[in-house]
């Protein structure tokens, strides 16, 4: 008999679920732009169970992880830290990872992986800078999808330096870029390198090692990911799968926990 | 009575420190209110008077006092100045105001101001160098300035019997509150990480002779319970306060024990005790002096890293598996350590986390993240 597990990442600013059957094959997935405190987690599980043509009771057991997994303690047979559970799936996409940057709507977290464990990991402090958030007020500054950045960002043919220390100031430092006429891929390329300039430091403090994978919904930001790159000077490896990581990794956990129930 | 009526004793003064101020000045006592940190608190004991520690506030947000204060100055003595300008300290007979660090410094001179005719501001200056002779003078000048300033309040002379008496009574404070930590420690199952914290956070805000007799109480019967199988998590706490219930609930959540600290609220200054015998104002500057490992006093030694060397022996004598620092904002003799102190655990293959903390957080979400986070790699 084929068991089931769903992970649930409820984030601050998206709801994700993945359906795992045996621990190993993905059946379904889902993910709704809202997070944490809104209809977003109850509409991803409902569409993943549709997606999959599964019910609730079909599921062997349900662990929930990120910002918002506290509020899913009826929903979920347990909670899990995002780190943990990205940590998880990062190592089931890329067996040889030892680290992760995972960069979300309002955290940046940088684990260090052995044989598939965290062994230690360094979050960002109470501040948005360097974090999705970040790239979310930027775009509306410059009056772009947020999704369009990565793309912009490669026609830039000048560096323009924006702070990496403050969110509001590096707004300032936009607005005032586009008051004297600055190319907006050419701002859109000098934000990339502050988020990257933010996130390697933090990486710096907990050591990176080859090979290093970058997840959560930041990873499709190919701008991000090669100015990351320059900083760290390493390869960065991503999955399409990047903004399902953390419920991968929660799945896989569930899958885990449901073996060790039944073992016992 | 039972540990658990104890502990709900402990909570309750942990909690209402307003309501003990009233209490005792319902009972004709004077109170003084003592700002972190090093404060010779047993000259007010000696005097008769209350000492009330103040450490900011989980519950009160900044806003007259920005109208004194930098933007990157603490919320702890923040705070504290709000509560003098809001009322909620009216009861107060006298404020100990110490300049231990750059923001008490400039602070002083805040709560002088701002209480100018209202409330008695004691200046206290501890000497940067304070174990030599010359240190050891200055700690002394200081404290008879003080005394005299205290004798004023109450009216009294604060007699050399009357102060002796004082170190014996904050000697014993001390042992029973070292006791407490170690027995806390062993029997986590009992003592959760939030009542840990009240036990000692109460300690600021009780009498220390009423204190220490219920701590006493509540050794003796931690002394009794069988040997604890702790299947959760130990570490070791440091920085400058880590006092706020919904926080420690987060440990406790995680089943993270606190096995010993390296808290400036909590054991920092418990860990000396002073002479009971002999000149009673030298044994309280001696006592000072005999002050070591903090990041908040001047080591002559630095360049050893001695105090991280100290904080790494204490997780390993406490059996703790890692270490949380809470680094409070804008504390800028606990970042300028962390490198060091961050050197010397990676060194000892030590994991550790670092919480940025800030008494007016009311949302703990991304410190639970980290702190589970942490107990997973532990």
């Amino acid at each position: 008999m084929s068991i089931y597990t769903l992970g649930i990442d409820i984030g601050s600013t998206a709801s994700k679920c993945v359906m795992l059957c045996d621990g190993r094959e993905i059946v379904a997935k889902s993910l709704i732009a809202v997070g944490a405190g809104t209809s977003g987690p109850q509409r991803a599980i409902a569409q993943v169970l549709e997606e999959s043509g599964k019910s609730r009771e079909d599921m062997a057991f349900s662990l929930a992880t990120g910002y918002g997994r506290n509020s899913m303690r009826e929903l979920a047979d347990q909670q899990m830290s995002e780190l943990s559970c990205h940590a998880r799936g990062a190592s089931f996409l890329f067996p040889d990872v030892h680290t992760v940057v995972d960069i979300g709507g309002q955290d940046v977290k940088v684990l260090q992986i052995e044989n598939g464990v965290m062994t230690n990991f360094v979050m960002n402090d109470k501040c948005a800078a360097g974090t999705g958030r970040f790239l979310d007020v930027m775009a509306r500054v410059l009056e772009v999808k947020v999704e369009d950045l990565g793309t912009l960002g490669a026609q830039s043919t000048k560096n323009i330096s924006i702070s990496s220390t403050c969110t509001v100031f590096a707004e300032s430092e936009v607005i005032s870029q586009l008051s004297m006429d600055t190319d907006k891929r050419d701002i859109i390329n000098g934000i990339h390198h502050s988020v990257a300039s933010r996130v390697a430091g933090l990486a710096h403090r907990v050591g990176v090692r080859d090979k290093v994978v970058m997840t959560g919904g930041v990873a499709q930001n190919t701008g991000v990911v090669k100015a990351l790159e320059e900083e760290l000077g390493h390869i960065i490896y991503t999955s399409p799968l990047t903004q399902y990581n953390g419920a991968l990794g929660a799945a896989l956990f569930a899958y885990q926990k449901y073996q060790k129930e039944h073992r016992d | 009575m039972s540990i658990e009526v104890m502990l709900k004793e402990f909570a309750e003064a942990s909690a209402h420190p307003y309501r003990l101020i009233k209490e005792y000045k319902a009972q004709g006592k004077k109170v003084i209110g003592v700002l972190p940190y090093y404060a010779p608190e047993e000259l007010v004991y000696a005097a008769g008077m209350v000492p009330m520690g103040i450490w900011g506030s989980n519950s009160k947000t900044i806003s007259m006092a920005k109208e004194y204060c930098a933007t990157f100055y603490c919320t702890i003595a923040q705070l504290a100045l709000e509560m003098l300008l809001d009322g909620t300290l009216d009861d107060l007979d006298g404020l100990i105001t110490p300049t231990i660090c750059d923001t008490l410094r400039p602070m002083s001179q805040n709560f002088r101001v701002a209480m100018e005719g209202k409330l008695p501001c004691i200046f206290l200056a501890h000497p940067q160098q304070r174990k030599p002779a010359f240190g050891l003078q200055f700690t002394m000048d200081q404290y008879q300035h003080i005394k005299a300033e205290l004798e004023k309040i109450s009216g009294e002379a604060i007699t050399d019997d009357a102060l002796r008496n004082a170190i014996k009574v904050y000697n014993r404070s001390r042992a029973a509150r070292r006791e407490f930590v170690k027995l806390a420690g062993e029997h986590p199952d009992v003592i959760s990480a939030v009542n840990r914290s009240a036990v000692l956070r109460s300690a600021w805000f009780m009498l220390k002779d009423e204190h220490t007799a219920k701590v006493e109480a509540l050794n003796e019967e931690l002394k009794k319970l069988p040997v604890c199988n702790w299947k959760g998590k130990k570490v070791l706490t440091s920085g400058i306060i880590c006092d706020n219930p919904k926080l420690l609930q987060i440990f406790d959540d995680n089943q993270i024990a606190i096995v010993a600290d390296d808290v400036a609220h909590e054991s920092r200054p418990i860990r000396v005790d002073a002479a009971e015998t002999g000149d009673p104002m030298m044994a309280l500057a001696q006592q000072f002096a005999d002050q070591d490992y903090d990041v908040l006093l001047y080591d002559e030694f630095s360049n050893q890293n001695r105090r991280a060397d100290f904080v790494v022996k204490q997780i390993k004598d406490s059996g703790a598996q890692g270490l949380v620092l809470f680094m409070q904002q804008f504390c800028d003799p606990e970042e300028m350590e962390y490198p060091y102190l961050k050197k010397a655990l990676d060194e000892a293959g030590i994991p550790h986390i670092k919480l940025g903390v800030d008494q007016q957080m009311r949302d703990f979400g991304q410190a639970s993240t980290a702190i589970q986070a942490f107990a997973d790699v532990l």
